[in-house]
This record gives structure tokens, C-alpha cells and sequence, in this order.
């Protein structure tokens, strides 16, 4: 097996955070990294692979042969590259079908080496740093729930509030945070323990959390009110919150590798704000040339592209961080629901 | 007679097993909702339903769904305050008319309620309304769309989740003048809020969507056939839309009365509570199929599949068998305001919620995929409104409507949220109201 940290590369936003701080230690090797760039296409019932370097699409992997039928959403890369894991559902969220699960696909053969059952409406998933566990949320009974990568079986199941959305593992591999949208909440899961520790109230209507890179903080977006919480993490507490505005529909959100700035994806306005950690501020708003609906963002372990999935013009825009300028737009499958970048699998 | 939703069924059942004890985070915010740092110990919440047991009673329907949407937001709600070890509850109690004001004091007096919502028609609102503002207690408009109880009857302590009818009559403005219908005949009933709604409508056309006329109107009286002179006038008036000001039941004798003399137009009515359910909707197309399967005006449409409706609406099938209507929207959303108002704003004294529903920052998140909130001027909450095509072949209650238009639509980026919400109904410069 490949060492995790042999070679350090890229794993999802959101997750791998330690082996991101290796890849940040070595530069020169970085700046010659590629990655790959999944697009999960909810009505297309597909995943787009594009090549980060050359922006183009190698490949598509099919999710099912019943498009908007089948609905794949939320995604996650396994440390080493070779796996994504794919929340499956339909469109009929309460009803409980053999589509609700979450998916194993290799990405070099595209074949399915694993499914696990999530009833509920899975939404959102996160792999763990170390690649053993799944967490998911289960936005039809409003749960989190730990899924055992190995054996494919659900460890935890907890109660959050309703209508769970976001989920993300802290890059110490200590917690697990799960929004809930009816509820303005965030529910904190000690893995470990496996037990919910702590109830935090966050803005109107939270879609997604993420941590930063050293886990310090971690940020959740709320559509509706139109804000970003910030989490100390240690104290478990809202800090501050940053008002992006009430029509801004924040959605998505991926933080720099170096903590420095946030980028969060504006939904329905189709702008990227982008935040500058330390004031907390937007530094800037960038709508030129973005795609409709900017639902997805993830940013390459450089640091030097943004990457969001565009739900109206099955798209991705690809923004260069330093111009804060959209470079490039790449179209990718129907309705472009979340996008997560990876390391090229067996890249040595 | 006080009820009381006992224990989460379905869902709430199913998520209790995995519930636990936890205590509330520490909130801090800047320039976003000062939320509290510590929500009250014990929030309840009265509201009073129609008494109407007998399926032939026109808000039959209305009473069944309100009911349902109240059960639903308290099985769903109570879950959320276990999270923050709130004693919670929804209690309900049954009456209509005068009796909505015992029902109230009751519902304070005996079950420790902190507000009261209902108010199913102008009488209810205006007595209940008047009650709150004698006792200082928050009163939350469900489904009363009269411009008086927002004007001259106003009251520092009520607030409408209901559409005004201003709301309505301007989104109607909006959508059939844009769809070219432009030659307008109002059928207005003889009593004074149909007379208001017509002066109102008069105002949508003249000042807020030019490009549309009146080219007939008659006053009818309640309850009476639809006489031939009325439709001779209409058929005369090349007119091209004709709009009932007139009551639910009134409206489906009309359409009976214009088929059956061969009209050949668009018509539409006003959406009283009774007439934006799914029995109306069939009741429409029975009788008149051609003229009866227009387009609705609705606060609430089963069929919208956005901004996470598409869950609310789903949770509720699953839960009841039958479409989320706009009654059962509004008890759920009654219950959600005046929970998170108490939770957020950390109390359930009446100053305190009152500060919270009138503060510029509180938001409230009722699935129309904007953050909505109270007008200051006269206590409305601003939100989107749905236009819904019946369906004339459609066999399950669901199909029988369709979303086929939205006012004001939300996605509009570079204007400001606010403004484009009160793109509907009367701004702060036309109320009457003095709070």
C-alpha cells in the first residue's frame, strides 16, 4: 500500500489536512503537482473527472443509467486518489429507496467497489484524514452518521437538526461537524467517543462547514441569512460572523490551504466572495465570467485554482487566485451540483 | 377545547431514539442577527383553529391543514428545542368567530402560552388582534388577508404572516399583465373588504403595472347567482380576464354561471384561505371545466422544488398523505416565527419578542428561498408569492395545481433583497397603520 504521506498530494476539501501541511512543506514539489477535479452532476447522474493542469475532461464516470432519476451529490476523495465516495439519492426526499447510499467508485477503472446503505437522503459526505471513515449527513432524518470505509458498515448514527446538510471531519480526526438548515444549527460529534458533544447555533440556514487548515476554526455558510460562523474550535463556540450580505446565498465554501482567505460560492447570485481571514472581510467579489449558479468550490492544494460547479451552465469556472479572475469555464454534465479535487492516483 | 400535540410521531420518533442532552453553544456575532446567547427555558406556543368538524363547512379543508402544519411544526420543533433543553410545545385550541377571544385568554391563562396565532378570517384577526394589543401578547396573523388589519386595525403586538390582500392583488397585476391579458372586468362583492380590494386592485393597475385597464365592473351580492345582466356586461366588455373579488364559494357559482353562457376568457379570483386548497381546486374544475382551470394566486404551492421546498413538502406528504397547502404552511411557519423569535431573541416576554420580530437583522427562513421579514410600518412579512395553474386532467390532489409563476421572483442579483419583496403589496408611504 501506498504510504499516505510518502508522497503528499491533495485529498478533498475539507479533509486531509494533515497531509496538506506535508505537501505546504514541500513547494517546489507542489508546483508540479496535477490533481483531478470531480464534478458531481446531479441530473446528468455522472462525474466529471478534469485534469487540473490541463483543464480538460478525462473522463466520466457513470452513476447510474437513469438520469434525473438518480441523483449523485455530495463527494469525497480518498487520501491516495484511487477512490471517491458519492451521496446517492432521488429526487423524493423522504422516500426510502435503494438510491439512497453512498457510493465507492474507483477512479481509474470506474468501477463501483463499494456502496453504502444511507437511507435518509444522503446530502453531504467527508472521508476521514487517515481514509477509514465516511461521515455523512442524512438530510431526510436529520442524522449524521459514521460509515466504516472497510466494511461498509454504519458505526454511528446521530440525531442533528432537521433537514441535515453539511458535514466535514476535523483535520485532527477528532470531530464531526453537521449543519442543519430547518435548524440554523451545528451538530459536534466526538468521533471518538462517539457521541454528540455540543449544539451550536450558526446562521439562517447553514449549508456546508469546513475547517482550516490547522483546525483551528471552521466555517459554515447560511444561505439565507446570508452570513459565514466562525468556530473556534476548541472552545466549540461561534466566534464572529461575517455578513457577506442578504442576497449574497452563500452555499459551498473552500478554505485556502494557507488560511488565508476563504472563497465561498454564491448560489444563486453567481459570484465567488472571496474573505480575507484575518479581517474577516470580502476582498473581493468576483461575478465576471462565472458560471450560472456557482453551487460547488474546491480549491487545489497549491492554492493557485478555484474550481466551482456551476448548476445552471453545467459548468466550472476555474479562477486563478492570485488575478482573482475566472480563467477558464469547462463544461461538465448536467447540473453541476459539487465539485472536490483529488491526487492523481498512483502518481508517483 | 385545548389540545395539546402529545410526542413527535414518524420522524420525530424515529430521531428522539438518538437524541441527547446537550447544552447551547456561545453565540457571538457582528453585523449579522444578535442572537442570544442563552434561549428561555420553556417556550409555548397557542393556536386556534376553526371549528369546523363537518367536511361540507367550506374551511373544513382550511382547519385540517392548519391543524396538520401545526402538528408537523411541533413534532419538528420540539426536536430543535430538546437541542437547547427547551420545554416546548404547541397547544391548540378550536373555535371560531367571537369565541376566538376566550379561546385566547384561555390559552394564556390555563396553558402558559407566550403568543397566539390564528385568525382564519378578517373578524377572527381583528378581534384577536385587538386582544393582543389589550393584553400586550404576540399575536401572529395566519391566513387573514384583509389591508385593514394592516392599516386601521394595525397593532404594535400583531404581525401578518398572511399575505395582504395588497400582496395578492399587486402579484396578480403583475403576472396577468405580463401574460397580456390586459382588459380587465372585476366582479366585486357588496360588502366593504371586496369594496376594498377593488378600490386596491384599482391602484395595482393605475400606479404599480400600467399597461392593463378596467373595461367592466359590477358589484354582486354575497351568495347570489351570478345574474345574466353581470355576464351580458362582461361578455360586452371585451374583456379578456375577469377577476372575483367575491367569496370561495361565491367564485365557483360565477365560473358555473360564465361557462355555462359560453364565455370564452381567463378567470381567475380572489385567494381567500378557502380557495387556495386542493378540494377548491377540484371544486373549480367541476364546476367549470374550461374557465374553472385557470390560474391561482397562493401563499403556498405543493409543487415548488426549490430552496429546499421541495424537503418541507416532502416531509409533510410523508407525513399527512396529502399536498402541503398554504394553510399548513402558514400554522408551520406560525409556529417556526414565533419559536425562533423567543429562541433567538432569549425570552418569551412580550418586549422581547417584539424587539426581535420588529429588529431590522431578523430574518426568518420560511422555504421561499429569501430571508423574509416583518415590514416595520405595518408588521407584514414580505415574502414571495406562487401562481398556480389547475390542472383540468390531473387524478391525484397533488397534480391538481402547478407553480407556473413566482412574485417577486428572488434571483435577482445587484438589487437590494428588500426592495425587491416589497415589489408587492403597500409600502410604508400608503399605510394607514401608526404603531
Amino acid at each position: 500500500m501506498m504510504g499516505l504521506f510518502a508522497r503528499p498530494r491533495r485529498i478533498g476539501v475539507g479533509v486531509g489536512i494533515s497531509a496538506l501541511a506535508v505537501l505546504l512543506a514541500m513547494p517546489a514539489m507542489a508546483q508540479d503537482e496535477t490533481y483531478r477535479v470531480y464534478v458531481a452532476n446531479e441530473f446528468g447522474a455522472d462525474i466529471t473527472v478534469i485534469d487540473s493542469a490541463t483543464e480538460e475532461v478525462v473522463n466520466s464516470i457513470k452513476i447510474s443509467d437513469r438520469p434525473g432519476e438518480v441523483r449523485p451529490r455530495g463527494m469525497a476523495v480518498s487520501p491516495d486518489g484511487r477512490t471517491i465516495y458519492v451521496s446517492v439519492s432521488d429526487f423524493y426526499p423522504q422516500r426510502q429507496t435503494p438510491e439512497d447510499k453512498i457510493m465507492a467508485i474507483d477512479v481509474e477503472s470506474n468501477e463501483v467497489t463499494g456502496e453504502f446503505n444511507a437511507g435518509g437522503n444522503p446530502e453531504r459526505i467527508a472521508v476521514s484524514p487517515d481514509g477509514t471513515q465516511i461521515w455523512a449527513s442524512l438530510e431526510a432524518i436529520a442524522s449524521g452518521a459514521g460509515y466504516d470505509v472497510a466494511t461498509g458498515k454504519q458505526f454511528a448514527e446521530h440525531r442533528v437538526g432537521i433537514e441535515a446538510e453539511g458535514v466535514a471531519v476535523s483535520p485532527d480526526y477528532k470531530w464531526a461537524y453537521v449543519t442543519a438548515e430547518a435548524t440554523h444549527t451545528v451538530s459536534i460529534i466526538d468521533i471518538a467517543a462517539n457521541k454528540v458533544v455540543k449544539h451550536l447555533i450558526v446562521g439562517n440556514r447553514p449549508r456546508v462547514v469546513e475547517f482550516s487548515l490547522d483546525g483551528t476554526r471552521a466555517y459554515v455558510s447560511a444561505e439565507i441569512g446570508g452570513t459565514i460562523s466562525v468556530i473556534d474550535t476548541e472552545a466549540q463556540a461561534v466566534i464572529q460572523t461575517i455578513d457577506l450580505g442578504l442576497d449574497s446565498r452563500p452555499v459551498e465554501l473552500a478554505v485556502a490551504p494557507d488560511g488565508k482567505r476563504i472563497y465561498v460560492a454564491g448560489g444563486g447570485t453567481s459570484a465567488v466572495y472571496v474573505i480575507d481571514t484575518e479581517t474577516n472581510q470580502i476582498v473581493e467579489t468576483i461575478r465576471e465570467q462565472m458560471g450560472r449558479r456557482p453551487w460547488g468550490i474546491a480549491i487545489t492544494p497549491d492554492g493557485k485554482r478555484v474550481f466551482t460547479a456551476n448548476g445552471l451552465s453545467d459548468s466550472v469556472s476555474v479562477i486563478d487566485t492570485e488575478t482573482l479572475k475566472v480563467i477558464n469555464n469547462i463544461s461538465v454534465g448536467r447540473g453541476a451540483h459539487s465539485v472536490e479535487i483529488g491526487v492523481v492516483p498512483n502518481n508517483e | 377545547m385545548a389540545g395539546h400535540f402529545q410526542g413527535a410521531e414518524r420522524l420525530g420518533a424515529r430521531l428522539r431514539r438518538l437524541g441527547v442532552g446537550l447544552v447551547l453553544g456561545v453565540v457571538a456575532m457582528t453585523a449579522a442577527p444578535a442572537w442570544a446567547q442563552s434561549p428561555p427555558s420553556e417556550v409555548h406556543i397557542g393556536i386556534i383553529l376553526p371549528d369546523a368538524s363537518d367536511s361540507a363547512d367550506p374551511r373544513f379543508a382550511v382547519a385540517q391543514s392548519a391543524r396538520q402544519g401545526a402538528t408537523m411544526a411541533e413534532e419538528e420543533f420540539v426536536l430543535n428545542a430538546e437541542m437547547f433543553q427547551i420545554d416546548f410545545s404547541v397547544v391548540t385550541a378550536e373555535a371560531s368567530g367571537p369565541d376566538v377571544v376566550s379561546a385566547a385568554e384561555s390559552l394564556v391563562t390555563d396553558d402558559g402560552v407566550y403568543a397566539v396565532a390564528g385568525a382564519f378570517d378578517t373578524e377572527e384577526g381583528r378581534l384577536l388582534s385587538a386582544w393582543a394589543a389589550e393584553k400586550g401578547v404576540p399575536f401572529v396573523n395566519l391566513l387573514a388577508p384583509d389591508d385593514r388589519l394592516r392599516n386601521e386595525l394595525c397593532a404594535a403586538t400583531s404581525f401578518h404572516i398572511a399575505p395582504s390582500a395588497a400582496m395578492y392583488l399587486d402579484s396578480l397585476a403583475g403576472w396577468y399583465v405580463r401574460a397580456g391579458l390586459r382588459n380587465w372586468f372585476v366582479v366585486q362583492a357588496d360588502n366593504e373588504e371586496s369594496a376594498d380590494q377593488y378600490a386596491r386592485l384599482n391602484r395595482s393597475l393605475t400606479e404599480r403595472h400600467f399597461g392593463a385597464r378596467e373595461v367592466g365592473h359590477a358589484v354582486v351580492a354575497t351568495a347570489a347567482p351570478l345574474d345574466q345582466s353581470v355576464i351580458d356586461d362582461i361578455s360586452g366588455s371585451g374583456a379578456d380576464l375577469v377577476v372575483l373579488l367575491t367569496p370561495a364559494a361565491d367564485q365557483l357559482t360565477a365560473l358555473t354561471a360564465m361557462e355555462t353562457a359560453g364565455l370564452d376568457l381567463m378567470v381567475t379570483g380572489f385567494p381567500y384561505p378557502e380557495a387556495q386548497t386542493r378540494a377548491f381546486f377540484e371544486q373549480s374544475r367541476q364546476a367549470a371545466p374550461k374557465l374553472g382551470a385557470g390560474m391561482r394566486a397562493l401563499a403556498w404551492e405543493p409543487t415548488i422544488d426549490a430552496y429546499g421546498a421541495r424537503e418541507l413538502n416532502a416531509r409533510y406528504t410523508d407525513r399527512w398523505g396529502e399536498p402541503m397547502e398554504a394553510a399548513a404552511w402558514a400554522a408551520y411557519q406560525g409556529v417556526k416565527v414565533l419559536f425562533e423569535a423567543a429562541m433567538f431573541g432569549g425570552s418569551t416576554d412580550s418586549e422581547a419578542v417584539l424587539a426581535y420580530f420588529n429588529a431590522p437583522s431578523s430574518v426568518f427562513d420560511v422555504w421561499k428561498g429569501i430571508g423574509t421579514s416583518f415590514r416595520p410600518w405595518d408588521h407584514q412579512l414580505r415574502q414571495p408569492l406562487y401562481l398556480s395553474q389547475i390542472d383540468a386532467e390531473a387524478t391525484d390532489a397533488r397534480g391538481l395545481g402547478l407553480l407556473v409563476g413566482e412574485l417577486p421572483a428572488i434571483y435577482m442579483p445587484g438589487t437590494d433583497p428588500v426592495e425587491r419583496l416589497d415589489q408587492i403589496g403597500d409600502l410604508a408611504s400608503q399605510s394607514q397603520c401608526r404603531l
